[in-house]
């Protein structure tokens, strides 16, 4: 009989279909109405900066990889989320060097001399975007868009929709639908939130992500946003709050294990959010708040680890 | 229709049970030699009763040992004692066994003139259990007249039947459910005699509806025999799953379920207790499920304990396929063979061959916390903090992130997208948590 081939390992003998890399590709599938969105709105521009941003990540982590003689892993598709989700937090019109030195902080500083994917306390695309963000004066370029598409402002030099937060929302500012559907000055991806949450649907449905971070996130940013007397709509509808709320808060390195712990990572986001836009600087307040929560998680994951099976609670 | 009883946690691997639920048990052959380990069991292992030269008969005693918790075991095979020597079993450990050269022809088991059941007591039902050298069919095989000798201060109010075979492809207990109703009836009965519970409760995976209608049908006149109906979910019979999803009792961490009223027993071990009490047969043979995309025909197969599976492979056509897996066991918890050497053993509930096609060998990467491996534990563990634990040499925090509390049902390893063999490093995290609190 033929039994050459029989190998032993420990049990279990089954394995059910999912693989990292697989939901790094979902995660990609998740990112395509956006990316879509941002590329019809930004044409060549967004096609450059996702270009740069993605090809940079990938690149970097093959050198870091090879540099520390470790196995490259590039077809585990993170680096890719990373680039893409980078592209996605910067405006159109950014110098490429501000991408380039994103992405090197991103994939080398923050993922791989963490220990690698699996060990990083921040989210990579995050840290990357927030070091430019701080470090560099590609603020100036902020707002405008290049695009073609009626119905957003055409202004190079209008207001990001966040602008009007800061400032008040008695004026003229974007309508809700406007907000969901279309394009205004801000990151590439502040093309429709719309297109956000049919990626985040599509996380949940493949159980990539579950509800519990985006729903806290947006449920605390929604009410607290009516308490301080701000528009709690308008607040989740605008700037990356959406997109942080699907993709960046639900990084599964970079979030707590447990459900409760999810929850309260998610107000502790939604809070800063708020705080932040309201009372401080709005440009990159989400990312802000993100990497704050990020420092929580490793004390959620003990203050939350469930009770044993049977485990009796002392009183 | 209302939600079918069940457990938190778990996963739904596909279960494959078609290739084998519809054949009837038959005998396998009769190998021309058997390996009978002395230590089949949990506990201390036998002294042989035998020498090299003698002639043994088929359900004679050939090894016992002194201590309480331990089984004797028994020739399953007439024939000569070829030797007593070291044979490797199916963990790849060298046990203490009997090799017996079985005789060309075979008697058949003659029944012993039928006791009264109903008259037996709870004592002489332990005895007829330790006699027989009984234990749990399941896989665990621990003694049954230790199990059902529970501690005096926790009364047994209820037995369970484990009917849920919640291991993917093996069909055995399903064919005793179907073959044997009226004796596996009879059998849960006298455990729970032995016990002194006030009722018996079948827990049966809804993918057994012919076995659920069987057993009603059966035990409609025993108004202490329920029949429950679980949810299709592994692992379902995990003991304390099971009295969970049927009672609603949590057995605490670290304790046995009389701690909470219950005594679990296998089918098959139920069916060999009713075997052993009514007919006075000693547990030598066994039903083993020879399975999977890699057997030609499958089958169920009343097995003489110490046949090597090679014996049962060639018995159901041999291998199709490219065979890289060979299981004994279920495909969740079972044991990978290099060759197919091992005899099967009183635990043996099946020989799993799966081919290239359907398994997974993927490579062990670095965790990415994706939690799912928490979200399936029944145990309610962290698997991942565990695995993460052991790779540091932390064995407090293994201990803390539940190690000791893990019943290595699989389903982490299952899930997980970074293929990381968590049951592995439990058994690791075990092993060097007993050694520290040994010193």
């Amino acid at each position: 009989m033929a039994m050459e081939n029989l190998v032993v390992t420990p049990p279990p003998h089954l394995k059910s279909k999912e693989q990292t890399a697989l939901a790094m590709r979902d995660v990609l599938i998740a990112l395509a109405p956006i990316t879509i969105a941002a590329l019809v709105a930004f044409t060549y521009n967004a096609l450059f900066n996702i270009a740069v941003c993605v090809g940079s990540a990938m690149f970097f982590e093959w050198a870091v990889r090879k540099a520390r003689k470790k196995k490259v892993t590039l077809s585990d598709g993170s680096a890719a989320v990373t680039g893409l989700l980078l592209a996605l937090l910067l405006p159109a019109k950014i110098h490429w060097l501000n991408m380039i030195i994103a992405s090197f902080v991103a994939v080398v500083i923050v993922k791989e001399l963490m220990g690698g994917l699996g060990r990083n306390i921040f989210n990579p695309a995050l840290f990357g975007f927030v070091f430019i963000l701080i470090g560099s004066g590609f603020l100036a370029s902020w707002t405008g868009h290049l695009g073609f598409l009626p119905g957003g402002f055409d202004g190079v030099q209008a207001a990001t929709p966040l602008a009007y937060i800061k400032h008040g929302l008695e004026g003229p500012h974007p309508s809700y639908a406007a907000l969901l559907f279309a394009n205004y000055g801000g990151a590439i991806s502040e093309v429709g939130c719309f297109w956000i949450l049919l990626g985040g649907a599509y996380l949940i449905y493949r159980k990539v992500i579950n509800w519990v971070i985006p729903v806290s996130i947006l449920l605390t940013v929604f009410i607290l946003g009516y308490i301080v007397g701000s528009d709690g709509l308008y607040h989740i509808l605008a700037g990356g709050v959406m997109l942080g709320a699907f993709f960046m808060a639900t990084d599964w390195v970079t979030s707590p294990m447990y459900r409760w712990g999810q929850a309260v990572f998610g107000l502790i986001i939604g809070i800063c959010v708020v705080l932040i836009r309201v009372y401080g600087a709005p440009a990159g307040a989400v990312a802000y708040s993100i990497l704050i929560g990020n420092a929580f998680v490793p004390l959620l994951d003990r203050v939350f680890k469930p009770k044993r099976f049977g485990e009796v609670v002392a009183a | 229709m209302a939600e079918l009883k069940t457990f938190k946690g778990g996963i739904h691997p596909p279960y494959n049970k078609e290739l084998a639920s519809g054949k009837a048990i038959k005998a396998a052959p009769i190998p021309p030699e058997v390996v009978i380990h002395l230590q089949q069991h949990i506990g201390a292992p036998c002294e042989p009763l035998v020498s090299e030269g003698d002639r043994v008969e088929v359900g004679q005693k050939i090894g016992e040992a002194q201590a309480f918790v331990s089984a004797p075991v028994h020739a399953s095979v007439s024939g000569v004692v070829k030797a007593i020597t070291e044979a490797p079993n199916f963990t790849g450990a060298k046990v203490r066994s009997v090799v017996i050269a079985a005789d060309a022809s075979q008697p058949e088991f003659q029944k012993k003139p039928g006791k009264d059941l109903e008259a037996l007591t709870a004592e002489e039902i332990r005895e007829i259990a330790k006699e027989a050298g009984l234990v749990g069919m399941g896989g665990a095989a621990f003694p049954t007249h230790v199990k059902i000798t529970p501690p005096s201060d926790k009364p047994i109010d209820t037995v369970i039947i484990n009917a849920c075979e919640c291991e993917p492809f093996l069909t055995c207990d399903h064919r005793l459910l179907l073959e044997r109703t009226d004796d596996l009836i009879a059998g849960a009965r006298l455990l729970k005699t032995a016990v002194g519970a006030g009722k018996v409760i079948f827990g049966v995976e809804a993918n057994k509806m012919d076995a659920v209608d069987a057993l009603r049908s059966r035990s409609s006149s025993y108004p202490d025999v329920e029949v429950e109906v679980l949810e299709v979910k592994y692992p379902e019979g995990a003991e304390k799953m099971l009295i969970f999803a049927l009672t609603g009792r949590k057995v605490p961490p670290g304790k046995l379920p009389s701690e909470v009223g219950c005594l679990v027993q296998n089918v098959g071990t139920a069916v060999a207790l009713y075997e052993a009490a009514a007919w006075g047969k000693p547990l030598y043979e066994r039903v083993v499920t020879v399975t999977g995309p890699g057997v030609r025909e499958p089958a169920n197969l009343l097995v003489r304990i110490g046949t090597p599976v090679s014996v049962l492979l060639e018995a159901c056509g041999g291998l199709v396929g490219n065979p890289v897996k060979l299981i004994m066991g279920g495909p969740m918890t079972g044991w990978a063979q290099p060759d197919a050497s091992a005899p099967v053993v009183k635990g043996t509930s099946g020989v799993v061959v799966l081919t290239s096609d359907v398994v997974d060998l993927g490579e062990e990467s670095e965790c990415v916390r994706c939690g799912k491996c928490v979200e399936v534990c029944p145990m309610f563990l962290s698997p991942n903090f565990i695995v993460q634990s052991v790779k540091r040499g932390q064995w407090d925090k293994a201990e803390m992130w539940g190690a000791l509390d893990c019943f290595e049902c699989g389903c982490c390893s299952y899930e997980c997208p970074a293929y990381i063999p968590h049951v592995q490093y439990v058994r690791k995290a075990k092993a060097e948590i007993a050694a520290l609190k040994k010193k």
